[in-house]
């Protein structure tokens, strides 16, 4: 697996967790300190690999 | 949000608490979701298939393994995954009965029970309740002999719940078993809301077939379920093609008749085996998902005028219960009809009671945390209160 389809679904897969985080705390969604810390990291993950393919699209090989 | 401009997103998870009853115990874990994503495609687990080409015997991703599991997993010997519980029954009506053959079931089967029997053309014939609507071992016996009496052959396999999808009362299959087997009659356990969230074990219950549905109860997507039995049985329900064909003389002969070959071939049993590891540990935690269910069933009860239906204390997180004497009271008057309670329960954020009854209802709390269980039951007290039913 290229390292941008590995981003691709690191991406999906850790807003997948946000979307547990949401289902687990239904209806009001009020998130106790370890689902804060899950949220955070999950949004983290998310952006990392958003910056990598990013990268790649950006970089001179691909032009 | 749509999908492809018309397709509305299902939110119902993500914003709301659902006691939809035949719905909690198949919402799918994170595992399952990613499965999804990452196996959507068609023939998906036929990356690797490799001779004998099925799919129980694919070992990347380890389908061979996971089957191995399932059969561990409810003290079997072989198992196979189907398109849903029906099709096991299927299976096993095909492979059993013949013709105008008998087969028992009990009075609060559920429908699909009776297709399969009629698709193998045979017959059912009911096991009545008791007093508690609850199938017991003597009913069993007594009805194999007044069938065995009236029609003078005895039934070729009896079907049972072990909790049934009306009430979700518990059947006594343990004495079942024994019942059938004194006639030599095999005897089918069906778990459709046992399989995947309480323990099952076929042997220790003495059955010759179990049966499971991943959408139901394992936390899996439609259709996914599960078949296991002996290796008594093994031979006979997952018998092979013995076809030839008579101009190409093609022959197919690893393909199973009654599975109809390779069953879920794509991300149903990859998202089925990815909640699996959940799945296993998830069973250990029944009797406190049944103290949840009692707390809620409590609250509902002890607003006047509300009755359990069901047995009662609950033995499982589905239940029936009788609202006549208070919301169906207030669904009278109220321009809204018995939607007034639905409208109610969604302000609150809890959706899944059949919209606009307010006499006789079904919910399920499985999967709820304390704090959603606490949250269900004061949203009944507090919906009682406002209209001065307390």
């Amino acid at each position: 697996m290229s390292k941008e389809v590995d981003a691709l679904f690191d991406a999906l897969f850790a807003l997948t967790d946000l979307r547990v985080l949401l289902r687990e705390t239904v209806p009001i969604h009020k998130l106790n300190e370890e689902q804060q810390n899950q949220a955070h990291s999950a949004i983290a993950r998310v952006r990392e690999a958003l910056s990598l393919l990013e990268g790649a699209l950006d970089s001179e090989d691909r032009k | 949000m749509k999908i492809a401009n018309n397709i509305p997103v299902r939110e119902v998870e993500e914003d709301y608490i659902n006691i939809q009853p035949i719905q909690a115990a198949g919402r799918l874990t994170g595992d399952a979701m990613k499965a999804l994503i990452a196996y959507g495609d068609g023939y998906s687990t036929c990356d690797q298939c490799r001779k004998p080409f099925r799919l129980d015997k694919i070992t990347k991703p380890n389908i061979a393994e996971f089957h191995n599991d399932l059969a561990e997993f409810l003290h079997m010997e072989e198992a196979r995954v189907t398109p849903g519980a029906r099709r096991a029954f299927q299976a096993v009506c095909l492979a059993l009965a013949e013709k105008g053959d008998t087969v028992l079931v009990s009075a609060l089967a559920h429908y699909t029970e009776f297709l399969a029997v009629e698709n193998a053309n045979a017959v059912v014939n009911e096991i009545p309740l008791n007093e508690k609507n609850v199938v017991t071992g003597d009913a069993v016996a007594q009805k194999i002999e007044d069938v065995t009496r009236e029609k003078g052959k005895k039934p070729a396999l009896v079907m049972l719940d072990h909790f049934d999808y009306s009430f979700a009362n518990e059947h006594d299959i343990a004495s079942a078993a024994r019942a059938a087997h004194q006639y030599d009659i095999p005897i089918l356990y069906n778990g459709a809301y046992t399989v995947g969230i309480k323990p099952v074990d076929g042997k220790q219950l003495g059955v010759d077939f179990v049966v499971g549905s991943g959408h139901k109860s394992m936390a899996s997507p439609a259709p996914s379920g599960v078949l296991a039995t002996t290796s008594e049985y093994a031979d006979q329900v997952f018998r092979t093609t013995q076809m030839i064909g008579d101009v190409t003389g093609r022959k197919f002969g690893i393909k199973e008749v009654e599975m109809l070959g390779c069953t879920l071939m794509g991300a149903n049993i990859i998202a089925m085996m990815a909640s699996f590891p959940t799945v296993q540990r998830r069973v250990n935690n029944w009797q406190e998902y049944v103290e949840k269910s009692n707390f809620v069933i409590d609250a509902l009860i002890n607003i006047k005028g509300n009755k359990c239906l069901s047995e009662y204390p609950r033995k499982h997180t589905l239940t029936k219960v009788d609202t006549t004497g208070s919301f169906d009271k207030i669904a009278k008057t109220h321009k809204r009809r018995g939607f007034f309670f639905s409208d109610e329960l969604k302000r609150l954020g809890i959706v899944g009671e059949f919209a606009g009854a307010t006499r006789t209802w079904k919910l399920n709390t499985y999967g709820l945390s304390w704090d959603q269980t606490s949250y269900v039951a004061d949203a009944f007290k507090e919906i009682a209160d406002k209209h001065d039913l307390l």
